[in-house]
């Protein structure tokens, strides 16, 4: 065992596993000088739940459950991309109702899991209000899922070739419904949050995530727009035909201090639910006709071969590497997890700061458990 | 000197602000649900609790394949020819005698996959929400009704005579 020799007045703080702030359970080990954090090393694995392991012994069906249940806030961005991987593995091509209608299910669970991510952010930095108003958004969200594919979070809606019902009958009109009540909360929640001046000072200039070091950490999603690169998979390297649809990739700016800051970060997510309310728009608009189970296999045997989809949850690039063996259940599912390459530069970006702003930083990354330790 | 007073006075500003909004929420109408005063009637497609009508049940086991937590236990048997002929409501021939179908509810992920390949559409997911029980053992639903028949009786072991001294 090796004894490292404390300089001054140093001390080793604990914050975790059950810390609410934490958005899971994540252990950090703060070793600070008074209230300066001098290095924190986070501990993970609280949450491990063998996804990988467990998915080679089930069929491809049966890992979509399990794929919901990593990223339990964007359960439908997460089976998204493992339906897309093994459709690109069978060579499957689904008609465009399906792919419009992932495209909507995929954007409200966006904003879905923005609203969560903005609303506990408020909440750890100690306004409780917006937490409220956010949660009562969401919650519409999660009843129009629930409407659809009857389960409110984790809802195996995406299967491989199709989805596993149609939209039941008005649902566009529903949708339009809480589009037009809930483009006004946005405007609502700048007023009362983005710029307020307590907000701002607490995050602004805050665990600053320059624009190499987030490349350099392989940092994705908002946490790499927030930075102010233009990245996204959406336009990058389009799916579900997203090449079709109009919509801005919002960047940070740095109004407010330095660029990659906390407040950089949570206002790429605002704005992305604005954007993501666009794509809604227009995909409602153009729904075309068809049947979503048209092409679903009835026994689903992919060919040998391996297979690498990735998709733009709203927490980053999520990857799902896929080998077959041409046996019904997979021979390896590997995850590239957003979370995880999120949260290995929180050490570097949190260095130097106070102990309550190591808060305000865990929040702004906006990590979850459940993908980080799968 | 002025940036002082001047963070002071957004810091007030953007407050009140925040709260023109609180106060206007504070008149319209509440969104909270009363539970078990008032009780949400949920979708017809709710996935919550499972229900098997046992008497349209073949036996094939297509949900115990399907689902991926292996929470589903079904044992068969064959009905003898002698038997009289059994059909399921939509007039499927029932050849099996489904003599154990136990769904353990605390092990089930809810993820629909077992009512999907089901022929007779017997194994269903209903919206009812409030099952919750005292004990553990209780989650585990046996729907099962036939019992298995009796194995045959081993003829009477007859006791060999003791040679003769």
């Amino acid at each position: 065992m090796q004894v490292e020799a404390f300089e001054g007045e140093e001390m080793i703080l604990n914050m975790g596993p059950q810390h609410p702030s934490t958005h899971g359970v994540l252990r950090l080990e703060l070793q600070t000088d008074g209230e300066v954090v001098q290095k924190i090393t986070p501990h993970i694995g609280y949450l491990h739940r063998c996804f990988e392991k467990h998915a080679e012994n089930v069929d491809y069906p049966g890992v979509i459950p399990y794929t919901d249940r990593m990223d339990y806030i964007a359960s439908m961005n997460n089976s998204l991309g493992y339906a897309l991987a093994v459709e690109k593995l069978m060579g499957i091509e689904v008609n465009d109702r399906v792919k419009a209608l992932r495209v909507i299910v995929a954007e409200l669970n966006r904003i879905a899991s923005h609203l969560l991510s903005i609303g506990t952010y408020a909440m750890d930095i100690g306004a409780f209000t917006p937490f409220l108003h956010c949660f009562r958004e969401r919650e519409k969200i999660l009843d129009l899922f629930e409407w659809t594919c009857g389960a409110r979070l984790l809802y195996n809606y995406n299967w491989v070739g199709g989805l596993s019902h149609d939209i039941p009958e008005g649902f566009v009109d529903k949708t339009r419904q809480f589009m037009a009540e809930f483009e006004p909360v946005i405007a609502e929640q700048n007023e009362l949050l983005s710029f307020n001046k307590i907000f701002i000072e607490r995050t602004a200039g805050v665990g600053i995530l320059g624009e190499e070091l987030a490349i350099s950490y392989n940092v994705t999603g908002p946490n790499l727009r927030g930075s102010g690169v233009s990245w996204d998979l959406r336009k990058a390297d389009p799916y579900c035909g997203y090449e079709t649809y109009d919509f801005n990739v919002p960047v940070g700016q740095g109004k407010f201090g330095p660029l990659g800051s906390c407040w950089d970060r949570y206002y790429v997510r605002v704005r992305e639910m604005e954007e993501s309310l666009k794509i809604l728009r227009q995909a409602l608009d153009r729904l075309p006709d068809g049947d979503v189970q048209e092409k679903v296999p009835k026994k689903v045997k992919p060919p040998k071969g391996e297979v690498y989809g990735r998709t733009e949850t709203p927490r980053g690039e999520l990857g799902y590497y896929i080998v077959s063996d041409g046996s019904p259940n997979p021979f390896r599912v590997k995850i590239k997890s957003p979370c995880f390459t999120a949260l290995a530069v929180l050490p570097v970006i949190s260095k130097g700061e106070m102990v309550a702003d190591i808060i305000a930083v865990i929040g702004s990354i906006d990590i979850v458990m459940g993908e980080l330790d799968r | 000197m002025k940036e002082y007073f001047r963070d002071i006075f957004q810091s007030i500003w953007t407050v009140l602000l925040g709260m023109k909004i609180t106060w206007k929420h504070l008149f319209t109408r509440a969104c909270t649900m009363q539970y078990p005063d008032q009780r949400w009637v949920l979708p017809e497609r709710s996935r919550m609790r499972l229900f098997n009508k046992i008497e349209d049940c073949i036996g094939c086991g297509q949900c115990v394949r399907a689902c991926p937590v292996d929470c589903i236990y079904m044992t068969t048997e064959k009905r003898t020819k002698d038997e009289a002929p059994v059909f399921a409501s939509d007039g499927t021939p029932i050849k099996l005698r489904v003599t154990q179908f136990d769904i353990d509810m605390s092990l089930c992920c809810y993820c629909n996959l077992c009512t999907y390949p089901c022929p007779t559409h017997c194994l269903v997911m209903t919206p009812e929400y409030e099952f919750a029980v005292y004990s553990k053992q209780d989650f585990l639903y046996r729907f099962a009704k036939d019992k298995p028949v009796a194995p045959p009786k081993p003829a009477h072991h007859t006791p060999v005579p003791e040679p003769a001294k």
